[in-house]
């Protein structure tokens, strides 16, 4: 029986396994299948971004799509290329996206996922429901393209995704050099879910984000506690209010 | 009849062929003409109206050639070299033409000739007998020396003129001195006027024509021995025009970036639908995937009777083979799989949906970067970006935000803040770092004021109380001498 028999009888066919998805941290997040990450507040959005970026450094290498809502660009921003630089080791290719409606952006994930001409797909939309996360589930495994979405802190209930991250940013690391400076960023991130490793549903990581190294560490409870203590406020003659 | 207001009161603006029997001519009074025949059907003229219709009129002839052009308010110049084979000749064509335009209820003249000059003279004066006159190419001398010189396209001064000295049929200016013409006018531009007409008329001066459309580089023609009514006609019909055109330019190692798609109706409507890609492409099914979103639009009606479709801005293909493996190639990114994406995603969300950030070498934070439409080709990924600058906030926001802050004068960081309503403690601070005014682009001189000049930033790296991190600056400084004082914005936030 030769090959192409096989073939027609279906005893053989092409298997294209699905990555591993690792059961550590990040949880396969930007390397393998859907992943949500939300606001744990409004205004977090900012940590958010520097979460994804910081977890996706090590992304397989090639063309990002960043997709959004225009009304969510006009509210958060946008992502800045200054940034994307500064936190990424070898700079991505990106290519911006803007919708009007979710359905739209949702669209365009899906199709960007099919295409298999991007390596990452980042979108920022205001919801996706089960059903909208499942077929995106089902077509990043099959065609072997991670995605993020990155959701206001109203994302709640059921999805499909592999995992939700909610991020909180917290105060920032001593600074070596100027104790009243801001250090390096730190944030509270909490798995909500997680169906690669359900056990680590619920687990919290406090990580600090070193751009030096562009290195992401886990800090001890301890460390990550209170910022450093400032020096005794100076007296301040003039404090005025300047509009 | 249609009459419409001039300087003399309402005129006949037109006349049908039962009114002109009866004496009635563009530009008589209207109580004239009503005294002569009391039962005049007489409405208002609608001139913008007509004009749309007439280009409407313009487009469908695109059926029967690409290049046409309107002919002053009433008229529509086609160019058939080409085209008229496809109709088996241009006695055959100009009938085909004649017929459809009557059963659409339009009066015409139709005159075929080789220059545009004597197709118009002859199509405008050549006769009422409605059957199509064919001058062949050469014969212009012989065919037009009997029309009268007002076929000329003169200015009614000349043609008065022309008339006392007695030349009232184009023949005559044939065997007239040049010069002894020239000196009877006033000013030689208007005999220089008549003699262009007339060597146009006769082929000796080439006359530009300027098509409606510019004229596609390729086109393919699927006429429907039976009017298609169902969308899946349609549809059938673009896919075989589409295979014709991945054979027809793959043997000339071509692509399109631009493709319009024309259905003809058989009532006179055209509809057309047109994509864009972001290269150049010629494969049948990425061509259906660009139409496949709006192809709805084109609404069979009472039935599509010849199916166009165009290709526009060709250009030789990118006929490079992809690596053999993703870890051999140079660069991961694929730009011919990326602009296919970006064509379909432009042809369902709009033209310029997908764009790419692009760096500047400027100071400015705000204006360092910005979007272009994405045309096919990345930019480098390294282009544009400079090392030597401070941190960048992760976000920035589209525009900077004016905030109510309170700050130690004169250039201390702010110790708290109001952005977006809420009151922000700062806990710690970083800056100033000072961007100065691109100093360069307001030269003295250019500027009318100098409190119009933009003022020097003060950007800080600010936290507050909750771990949220801001990028703010205070715009001017309090001894800059502008008079008003420095203002504080929000210009990006920090991971």
């Amino acid at each position: 029986m030769d090959i192409a028999t096989l073939k027609t009888k279906g005893l053989l066919r092409a298997v294209s396994a699905a990555p591993a998805m690792p059961a550590a941290f990040p949880f396969g997040l930007g390397l393998a299948g859907l992943h949500e990450v939300a606001e744990a507040g409004y205004g977090d959005r900012a940590a958010v971004t520097g979460f994804v970026l910081a977890a996706t450094r090590q992304a397989k290498q090639g063309a990002w799509l960043w997709i959004s809502q225009t009304k969510l660009a006009g509210d958060l921003g946008h992502v800045s290329q200054a940034a994307l630089r500064q936190m990424q080791a070898v700079m991505p290719q990106r290519l911006n996206v803007e919708t009007r409606t979710l359905a739209e952006a949702l669209w365009a994930v899906e199709e960007a996922v099919v295409s298999g001409a991007v390596s990452l797909v980042i979108a920022e939309v205001e919801a996706a429901d089960f059903t909208a996360t499942r077929r995106l589930t089902l077509a990043s495994g099959r065609y072997g393209v991670p995605v993020i979405l990155m959701m206001p802190q109203t994302c709640e209930g059921a999805t499909a995704a592999a995992t939700r991250w909610r991020i909180r940013p917290r105060p920032s690391a001593p600074n070596r050099y100027d104790p009243q400076a801001p250090g390096n960023p730190r944030w509270r991130a909490v798995l909500e879910r997680c169906r690669t490793a359900p056990n680590a549903t619920g687990a919290s990581f406090d990580l600090e984000w070193n751009d030096e190294t562009l290195s992401l560490s886990v800090v001890s409870g301890l460390a990550a506690g209170p910022a450093a203590p400032r020096p005794a406020e100076r007296e301040t003659p003039a404090r005025r209010r300047a509009s | 009849m249609l009459h419409e207001k001039s300087a003399h009161g309402l005129t006949v603006a037109a006349a049908n062929a039962a009114a002109k029997l009866a004496g009635i001519h563009a530009g008589m009074r209207f109580s004239d003409a009503r005294a002569s025949l009391p039962a005049l059907m007489a409405e208002e003229i609608d001139r913008e109206a007509d004009a749309r219709a007439l280009r409407l009129l313009a487009r469908w002839m695109n059926g029967y050639s690409p290049l046409v052009s309107l002919d002053g308010e009433d008229g529509l110049l086609l160019e058939t070299t080409g085209c008229d084979h496809l109709f088996g000749g241009e006695a055959a064509m100009a009938v085909s033409l004649s017929g459809r335009l009557t059963q659409t209820g339009y009066t015409h003249q139709i005159a075929v000739a080789g220059t545009p000059g004597a197709a118009q003279a002859l199509a405008r004066y050549g006769g009422t007998e409605s059957a199509p006159q064919i001058l062949p190419s050469g014969a212009e001398r012989s065919g037009l020396c009997e029309l009268p010189v007002q076929a000329l396209r003169l200015s009614p001064e000349a043609t008065t003129l022309l008339r006392r000295f007695g030349l009232t049929r184009i023949g005559q200016l044939y065997e007239i001195d040049r010069k002894a013409l020239t000196r009877r006018f006033r000013s030689r531009q208007a005999a220089d006027a008549v003699c262009l007409r007339l060597d146009q008329a006769l082929g000796l001066r080439l006359e530009p024509v300027a098509p409606l459309r510019p004229p596609p580089e390729h086109a393919w023609r699927l006429a429907c021995p039976e009017p298609l009514t169902q969308a899946a006609g349609v549809e059938a019909g673009l896919q075989q025009l589409a295979e014709t055109l991945y054979a027809d330019l793959s043997g000339k190692g071509l692509g399109a970036q631009h493709f319009v798609f024309t259905a003809f109706h058989s009532d006179g409507q055209v509809s057309d639908v047109s994509a864009q890609a972001a290269r150049p492409v010629r494969a049948a099914d990425h061509i259906l995937r660009l139409f496949r979103e709006k192809i709805g639009k084109i609404d069979p009606g009472f039935g599509i009777d010849l199916l166009l479709l165009e290709a526009l801005r060709t250009g030789p293909m990118d006929m490079g083979s992809r690596p053999l493996s993703g870890d051999l190639a140079a660069t991961s990114v694929d730009e011919v799989a990326l602009s296919a994406l970006a064509d379909r995603i432009n042809a369902r969300l709009g033209d310029g949906t997908v764009s790419l950030t692009l760096t500047d070498a400027r100071h400015a934070p705000d204006k360092a970067e910005r979007r272009i439409p994405f045309t096919g080709e990345m930019p480098s990924a390294e282009a544009g970006l400079r090392d030597m600058q401070g941190l960048r906030p992760v976000r920035m926001l589209g525009w900077a935000e004016r905030v109510d802050v309170i700050a130690q004068v004169p250039d201390g960081p702010p110790l708290s803040f109001v952005w977006r309503r809420v009151l922000r403690r700062v806990v710690r601070s970083d800056g100033p770092e000072r961007i100065a005014p691109e100093w360069w682009l307001h030269l003295p001189g250019q500027a009318a004021r100098p409190a119009a000049l933009p003022r020097t930033r003060d950007y800080y790296r600010i936290e507050d109380a909750e771990g949220r991190r801001y990028w703010v600056f205070r715009e001017g400084l309090y001894d800059d001498g502008r008079g008003q004082l420095p203002e504080w914005f929000v210009q990006g936030l920090f991971a």
